[in-house]
């Protein structure tokens, strides 16, 4: 048993660049690879619910890469790697369902771009990972179907609302992931789980085809074990696309490219706000060692204040509310959803009667998504939330031309149980408050794994300027080489 | 301070049925207290404006079918319209 | 004082494609949802994408209305749940933020009364609701999104409208308006939809829905002027109310009232950018825009000495301007205008006429060459005209093929008007005595030639004949 787990792990555990060398060299074929991936997948999803479909062609989609290999046809960049994929985002012919009744059976009769692009590079998908509902959520504990669990100690949280995607990763189900951030959903389980997790700039990924929670803010993002592999993700899904107006052009950027460059002189503005009050000691002390790690590299680190850090959490949740209760309105059961006939029933009784069957979570969004634009509440509420976004883009803006990058951990305590913080829901959007920023701004930012505390992962957290991933990436590439953690337990 | 039927409002606006689920008004107005922190935060004359695009960037006017069958993987009456409730 | 305002929905039909997604904008030659989309049907994951041609036609139905238009421009949602409308919001232009909807203050004058535009805003339109059955227990209602998404130009006016003549003429304007800029078919069944709003006295304000024409929105209109000034001649307050117009029984019936009112909860649609629209792109546009209905009347009348009348018929509508422009030159202008405001009478005033309409603008130069240069006679050209309509047929052949030349010469003349003379004796003596008579006996001359008399050369005759009894 032992023998075959460091089988697993040998194997298994691989990075995307020592897959394509082994495949391009034919030392490894991509069903021999794939056919592991789909018994590892069999064997641990039972103690950790990374997914919740799988693609029962990606076996045969993996011989015909194989096939085309022998025959030296020309093959994608990614040469069947297995990819697995956060079911909020559409994928032509399988179930998209969000983790939510309310799409218990909708099969989307299109790809998503970034899928679609996956594909065109011969990746193959291996399936659905599951979510907190809608992508509303902290811990993927609001998923219909239940909750992930995190592969480093299954009794708790792997984080969330990307919480699948990670884990699959992290309990090499699959090579890489590709998440969804609106509030720090790629970020936070990648730092819960101890892999990467990078949120682009608003705009460099296409948001075609990834279900709506919070439009003005959200991007999907590449989760994976490795900087370099989440750099080759990004070359694949980012750019723009003809089907989604608020893309933007990377002209020919490489992002693998130069990744070595390292942070010699580079200076780090290290976030106050987000390492004093409220920040766990395991989690204050990693951040200590990180920052020794990055001046150790050559970066310049200093302290900056970012004043309406105090504001964003109540600025996120008011804005992403409100579109949320927007983008979710078009759930009524009536074009697609689950079996529940309209005959017999009136309009508005059929559709609030259909609606029951969101989740807790998404039910006290959509009501507070109603209520902060509502009459007599706008003002006050959702008007103000729009001027105080405003004011924190100036604030990182003005940061950045003092900081080539800042800095601070990407969770401000360690992944707690399964079940301890499901009944206050406050307390969960208060752990979003190290992410937030990223997303409120546009900014790009990126989880690295840096410590395993008490047998549970902590990351670091980089930010960098708009459109400035490269930089990013290669920051976080070289704090991630001063680091040399364990394998999944699992 | 947030008076109840003022949330309840907001729910039917949003076609969600309160019925049996008075603990969701609690966490509700127990968040939108939280939320009155905005109060302390100035900010004046910020732009709304996010992204901008010039006019020449837009689509063109094309027309370009679907696929006519996609009323069929849809919910569907006699394949071809989509049932709704009664409307009173 | 009545004051009455509107809101007027233009379909922008000559569109190729939606306002958001690649369908066809023009709906109607399909089969039920078969022209869908996972944009316009609001799949999960869809995004909209902005027309550029709809932007620009609208900022030209804008600018025709006196409007100004903001350099950037936004949309909003509106969001309620209604059956028709797959996201349950509508993708809409709102003036928040400033002015953000494609016109705004704009005026027209109607009569010398001048009515001032609000705004001008482009929103997609929603699916249309279908019934089956008929009995109340079993009916059910049926989704066609055919059309969700059609690209629509909402135009408000401020209540400055006093009669709903006014309202008519307004209305006959506009249509003739987005025709003659080639951005709308008002022909097309609920291609122009309005609702009105309208008070008395300074009292409350009655909105009017559900109007299916234009002859009825004035009917609607004279109608509540009259319950209302019968409510109020009575004492009894007029409630501002929602009114629904009864096609049937021809009167406004109170739309039941909601349970809540409304609360759209507008903000910034957030997946489209703003646009820009720079000052030089409005410059193009406005080169390029066709000519106005007006300004094509006073070059009719100004260029041409086109009498005011047929200038008025001439212009206004597309479909004559169009062959005028394409058949006059600085010469046969005036004829040309003739022969299409009048001959041209019954034969080419439906669609379908004017879709089989064997008529060319080559027809109408040669027609008016034909008759200015006493070819054949005035006469000869209608009869001529009628057969171009049918058959289209060059002139040069109808001309000998119905014998039109003219009679021209004295002595052929001569010996048809003596046959007259000896046919209406008694008109023959009048004829001395009474002018007019002479004009009947010309009449009967046109009769006998079948219209190819030369009528002077034929009253020259005449008089001298009578002159010598």
């Amino acid at each position: 048993m032992l023998k075959l787990q460091r089988w697993y792990k040998m194997n298994l555990g691989i990075t995307a660049t020592q897959y394509l060398e082994q495949v391009k060299n034919g030392s490894l074929t991509v069903e021999e690879f794939m056919a592991k991936t789909m018994e590892r997948i069999k064997k641990v999803e039972d103690s950790i619910h990374a997914y919740i479909s799988l693609n029962d062609d990606a076996i045969s989609q993996a011989k015909q890469i194989d096939k085309k290999l022998k025959a030296k046809e020309k093959v994608g960049s990614c040469f069947g790697i297995p990819i697995s994929i956060k079911d909020n985002i559409c994928t032509k012919g399988m179930k998209t369902t969000c983790a939510s009744k309310m799409l218990e059976n909708f099969v989307a009769p299109y790809d998503a771009t970034v899928v679609s692009n996956l594909k065109s590079q011969d990746a193959i998908i291996t399936g659905k990972t599951n979510l907190d509902e809608f992508a509303m959520g902290i811990s993927t504990e609001f998923s219909y179907f239940g909750p992930s669990r995190n592969p480093w100690n299954t009794d708790y949280i792997p984080g969330g609302s990307s919480g699948g995607s990670a884990v699959s990763v992290s309990a090499l189900e699959c090579i890489a992931s590709l998440g969804s951030d609106t509030g720090g959903s790629v970020r936070n389980p990648a730092s819960f789980c101890s892999v990467v997790g990078l949120k682009p700039t608003y705009g460099l990924v296409s948001r075609y085809g990834l279900i709506s929670y919070a439009n003005s803010i959200e991007q999907v993002g590449p989760i994976a074990r490795t900087v370099e592999d989440t750099a080759f993700i990004l070359n694949i899904v980012s750019g723009i696309d003809t089907h989604d107006n608020t893309t933007i052009d990377k002209g020919k950027t490489d992002y693998t490219k130069d990744l070595d460059a390292g942070i010699d002189g580079k200076r780090i503005g290290i976030i106050s706000e987000m390492i004093g009050e409220g920040v766990d000691k395991q989690v204050a002390s990693a951040t200590s060692k990180a920052i020794s790690k990055l001046q150790s590299l050559g970066a310049k680190c200093s302290e900056v204040s970012l004043d309406s850090i105090k504001y964003s959490v109540a600025t996120y949740y008011t804005i992403a509310a409100t579109e949320a209760g927007s983008n979710l309105a078009r759930y009524d059961n009536i074009r697609y959803g689950f079996d529940f006939d309209v005959e017999g029933y009136e309009f508005n009784v059929y559709i609030s009667k259909a609606r029951k069957n969101f989740g807790p979570e998404v039910t006290r969004r959509m009501i507070l998504g109603a209520f902060v634009p509502s009459a007599g509440y706008l003002g006050k509420y959702f008007l103000k939330a729009l001027k105080v976004r405003s004011k924190i883009k100036s604030e990182i803006e003005q940061a950045f031309k003092k900081f080539d990058l800042l800095f601070a951990p990407t969770v401000p305590v360690l992944p707690f149980k399964i079940g301890e913080k499901i009944d206050d829901p406050l307390s969960l959007y208060l752990l979003d408050i190290n992410t937030i920023v990223a997303n409120l701004s546009g900014i790009p930012a990126i989880s690295v794994p840096f410590e395993i505390t008490q047998g549970l992962p902590i990351g670091m957290q980089l930010f960098a300027d708009l459109m400035q991933e490269k930089t990013l990436l290669q920051a976080a590439h070289a704090l991630e080489k001063t680091t040399n953690l364990p394998g999944v337990p699992i | 301070m947030v008076k109840r039927e003022e949330i309840v409002h907001a729910a039917n606006l949003i076609k969600i049925d309160l019925e049996d689920h008075e603990k969701y008004i609690e966490q509700v107005e127990k968040i939108l207290n939280y939320f009155d922190i905005l109060d302390k935060a100035s900010a004046e004359s910020e732009s709304f404006v996010t992204q901008e695009m010039s006019l020449d960037k837009l689509r063109d006017d094309k027309y370009v079918p679907f696929d006519e069958k996609l009323i069929t993987q849809l919910k569907n009456y006699k394949g071809t319209f989509v049932k709704a409730p009664k409307m009173v | 004082m009545t004051k009455i305002g509107l809101e007027i929905h233009c379909q922008l039909t000559k569109l190729e494609s939606k306002l958001f997604c690649s369908c066809k904008a023009d709906y109607r030659s399909f089969d039920i949802n078969t022209n869908i989309c996972p944009v316009c049907i609001g799949l999960p994951g869809s995004l909209p994408l902005l027309n550029k041609k709809a932007v620009e036609k609208a900022a030209m139905i804008a600018m025709a209305l006196g409007c100004k238009t903001p350099q950037k421009i936004a949309f909003f949602r509106k969001n309620y749940f209604y059956p028709d409308l797959p996201k349950n919001f509508q993708i809409t232009q709102y003036n928040a933020f400033g002015p953000t909807s494609i016109g705004y203050d704009g005026n027209v004058l109607i009569e010398d009364k001048e009515i001032r535009i609000r705004r001008i805003q482009l929103e997609e339109d929603p699916g249309r609701l279908v019934y089956e059955g008929t009995s109340e227990k079993t009916q059910l209602t049926l989704i066609d999104y055919n059309r969700a998404g059609a690209p629509l130009v909402e135009i408000v006016t401020e209540p400055d409208f006093e009669t709903p003549k006014q309202v008519r003429l307004f209305l006959n304007v506009l249509a003739d308006l987005v025709e003659n800029l080639g951005v709308s078919d008002p022909s097309l069944e609920g291609a122009l939809r309005v609702d009105g709003n309208i008070s008395i006295h300074k009292g409350n304000r009655v909105e009017i829905k559900n109007v299916g024409s234009f002859r009825d929105i004035e009917k609607a209109l004279h109608f509540e002027i009259t319950r209302q000034q019968s409510l109020a001649e009575r004492g009894i307050p007029i409630p501002a109310e929602t009114r629904h117009w009864d096609e049937a029984r021809k009167i406004t019936v109170s739309a039941r009232s909601k349970e809540e009112e409304q609360d759209y909860r507008y903000f910034l649609e957030a997946d489209i950018p703003w646009v820009l629209i720079e000052s030089s792109v409005i410059d193009k546009l406005k080169k390029n825009m066709p000519e106005s209905i007006s300004s094509k009347k006073e070059r009719y009348i100004k260029k041409y000495g086109i009498p005011l009348q047929v200038a008025e018929v001439l212009s206004s509508d597309k479909f004559y301007s169009d062959l005028f422009e394409q058949a006059h030159n600085e010469k046969n202008a005036k004829e040309i205008a003739n022969i299409i405001t009048t001959d041209l009478k019954g034969f080419a005033d439906t669609k379908e006429q004017r879709e089989q309409l064997k008529l060319t603008p080559k027809h109408l130069s040669d027609l008016a060459e034909a008759v200015m240069n006493n070819i054949i006679t005035r006469n000869s050209g209608k009869l001529a005209l009628q057969e171009i309509v049918k058959t289209g047929k060059s002139l040069s052949e109808i001309i000998s093929s119905l014998d039109l030349g003219h009679v021209d010469d004295e002595s052929s003349l001569s010996k048809i008007i003596d046959d007259v003379f000896t046919e209406e004796e008694k008109a023959v003596s009048e004829a001395k005595s009474n002018p007019d008579t002479i004009n009947y006996l010309v009449g009967k001359v046109m009769q006998k030639t079948k219209g190819k008399a030369n009528p002077a050369l034929t009253l020259d005759i005449i008089k001298k004949k009578l002159d010598s009894r």
